[in-house]
């Protein structure tokens, strides 16, 4: 029993994009922009030359938000969407109908249509791949060469990303939701 | 009684396969039957393709996950409760006037809806899968849940009551059709609560939709009531259909008046001060073409006729009936599209990429056969219907 979440100290992230390289490989996801659990987005430079504003510029990385009030738990019709022992929202591939109502209610954009098992799939921290093998780290933050990711138990008070939590300020993605992600950017 | 001698009891006419091509070869009809034919062709060929590639026969996508299918579901449906209210006047409300009509827009209740049922059949990824596990593990705070099972109980309501209006055993069909009623009107509001639960989507979130769908479900249901009255008296109405029409009519308008007091009011709010996510996306909305289809068809035009002459000029309500109708797919459409319009993630993702900023979405060529032959069974059932049972008020009402 532990209380996943993720940390990211996300004015690291260099958009070399190995955590999405790494999260399809490990988790087997197809090739394509729109089958992915994870990625980096970047806004447009504002500003005209030279006058550019570089801290437009800044790299995003983004995913599931794993939810503690998660909307596509919550309009889901058969319970296929459910939260795991963990607090990972997780899918269950066997009670899908596939009736996209999380997709449309998910605020991120995290949820999209599985070809390999006609599911509406997600990120869910590894849980079937590496964290069902008794590791602690997601294929994402052990690839991360800026050390992006904290990923760990918010309930064990010494875990990194506890400690983190405690010296450092962050914030979370559209909070006016009421949506609690357990995704925290590091400012 | 035995279920079995109770069956027995439901009065039909036997009909062969002869019989349905019994009908006067006039250009309309035939045109009718051709038309009804082509798009029971074009669902099949549709389903084919859907089968064959499934969701990607349609134009749907990550951002833009629901389509033409969902908004001809909710055409459907919409039709089907709006003619359970009409017919539901007479038989559970008592209004006599009403009673001619209630047998036939019953009827026209249960066709709408199974024909929504088979055109949500190939959206939804796994119908199988949903029946079971609908029944073995129920989201109970999922508005699809609700509206589902809701409508699952309305059709089985709606069915026992046409076979009492068909015994003429008024007593039981009003006790039956309130029940089948309430449950229409409850399954009719959930699928509102669909769109309106949506707190990811600003445009969609809040009470609007569970109230605006049962006013406009009325409004479908008198237009609906004055296609399928027209075809069956060929514009020639008695006097006691003519009463029947007029009063509809009047309610008619003061339903569009209504609507256009809720929807103006829903634009100025979604529009006032510029709430990001909402008032850009209302802006976007009052520039696109099909709302204002929606507006001409629905609200001015029929306000328009049917305050001429106050609901007596029955010929022109019935083909502005006809456009409304065109004018309620569009409703239906823009819901489902416009509550999709605005990206979620406005972030670029890929390189080259344009920064997101609106959703684009055109139906593929599967969604519209399939849309199509969702009217082409719908029109087909009705006509079975319309000869195997006597959908005309017995002679005592």
């Amino acid at each position: 029993m532990a209380r996943y979440a993720m940390a990211l100290d996300y004015k690291n992230c260099i958009d070399c994009k190995a955590c999405e390289v790494a999260c399809k490989e490990e988790n087997g996801i197809l090739l394509g922009a729109d089958k992915q659990r994870i990625w980096v987005g970047h806004g447009e430079i504002k500003g005209e030359y030279p006058f550019l504003d570089i801290t437009s510029n800044t790299f995003m990385p983004s995913q599931c938000q794993q939810c503690e009030t998660a909307p596509c738990e919550s309009v889901c019709p058969t319970h296929a969407t459910y939260y795991d022992e963990n607090g990972v929202v997780r899918v269950d591939s066997e009670k899908c109908i596939l009736c996209s109502y999380c997709m449309v209610a998910c605020p991120y954009d995290a949820r999209y249509v599985d070809d390999r098992t006609h599911i509406v799939d997600k990120c869910n921290f590894c849980s079937d791949t590496r964290l069902v093998r008794g590791e602690t780290t997601t294929a994402c933050q052990a690839t991360c060469p800026t050390k992006v990711r904290i990923f760990g138990d918010l309930d064990d008070p010494e875990s990194e990303i506890s400690q983190v939590l405690r010296v450092r300020e962050y914030f979370t993605l559209k909070p006016h939701l009421g949506t609690n992600p357990k995704l925290f950017y590091l400012t | 009684m035995s279920i079995k001698e109770f069956i027995a009891t439901i009065p039909y006419n036997r009909i062969s396969l002869r019989d349905l091509f019994a009908f006067e070869k006039s250009p309309v009809n035939i045109l009718i039957a051709l038309m009804t034919l082509s798009f029971l062709v074009m669902f099949a060929l549709g389903v084919a393709i859907y089968l064959e590639h499934g969701h990607h026969a349609y134009g749907v996508s990550r951002q833009h996950p629901w389509g033409l299918l969902i908004a001809v579901y909710i055409f459907f449906v919409v039709s089907s409760t709006g003619l359970c209210i009409v017919g539901s006047l007479g038989d559970v409300f008592g209004f006599k006037d009403y009673m001619a009509v209630s047998k036939r827009a019953i009827f026209g209740s249960i066709v709408t809806i199974i024909s929504g049922f088979a055109v949500i059949a190939f959206e939804i990824g796994h119908p199988v899968t949903m029946v079971i596990y609908n029944v073995l593990s129920p989201g109970l705070t999922s508005a699809i849940w609700w509206m589902g099972t809701l409508y699952g109980i309305y059709l089985t309501f709606m069915v026992v009551e046409f076979v009492f209006l068909l015994r003429n055993d008024m007593r039981m069909a009003r006790y039956v059709g309130f029940f089948g009623l309430m449950f229409g009107l409850l399954a009719h509001s959930n699928l509102g609560g669909v769109f309106g639960f949506l707190n990811a989507r600003p445009i969609a979130n809040g009470v609007f939709y569970p109230t605006y769908f049962i006013l406009t479900a009325f409004i479908t249901g008198i237009f609906i009531t004055f296609i399928i009255l027209g075809f069956r008296y060929k514009l020639n109405f008695t006097e006691e259909i003519k009463k029947l029409l007029t009063g509809l009519a009047k309610i008619q308008a003061l339903l569009i008046s209504i609507l256009i007091f809720f929807v103006s009011w829903k634009m100025l709010t979604d529009i006032y001060d510029g709430l990001p996510g909402r008032a850009d996306v209302a802006l976007h909305i009052l520039g696109s073409w099909t709302f204002w289809i929606e507006v001409v068809l629905v609200m001015i035009v029929p306000m328009v006729v049917i305050l001429r002459n106050m609901g007596e000029n029955l010929k022109a309500i019935f083909w502005i009936s006809l456009s409304g109708m065109i004018g309620i797919f569009f409703m239906r459409y823009n819901l489902v599209h416009d509550a999709q319009l605005k990206p979620l993630q406005m972030l670029k993702i890929k390189e080259y990429q344009l920064a997101p900023e609106w959703i684009h979405y055109f139906p593929s060529a599967a969604e519209i056969m399939i849309s199509l032959g969702g009217l082409g069974l719908c029109i087909l059932l009705y006509f079975i219907g319309s000869k195997l049972f006597n959908l005309d008020a017995d002679a005592h009402h």
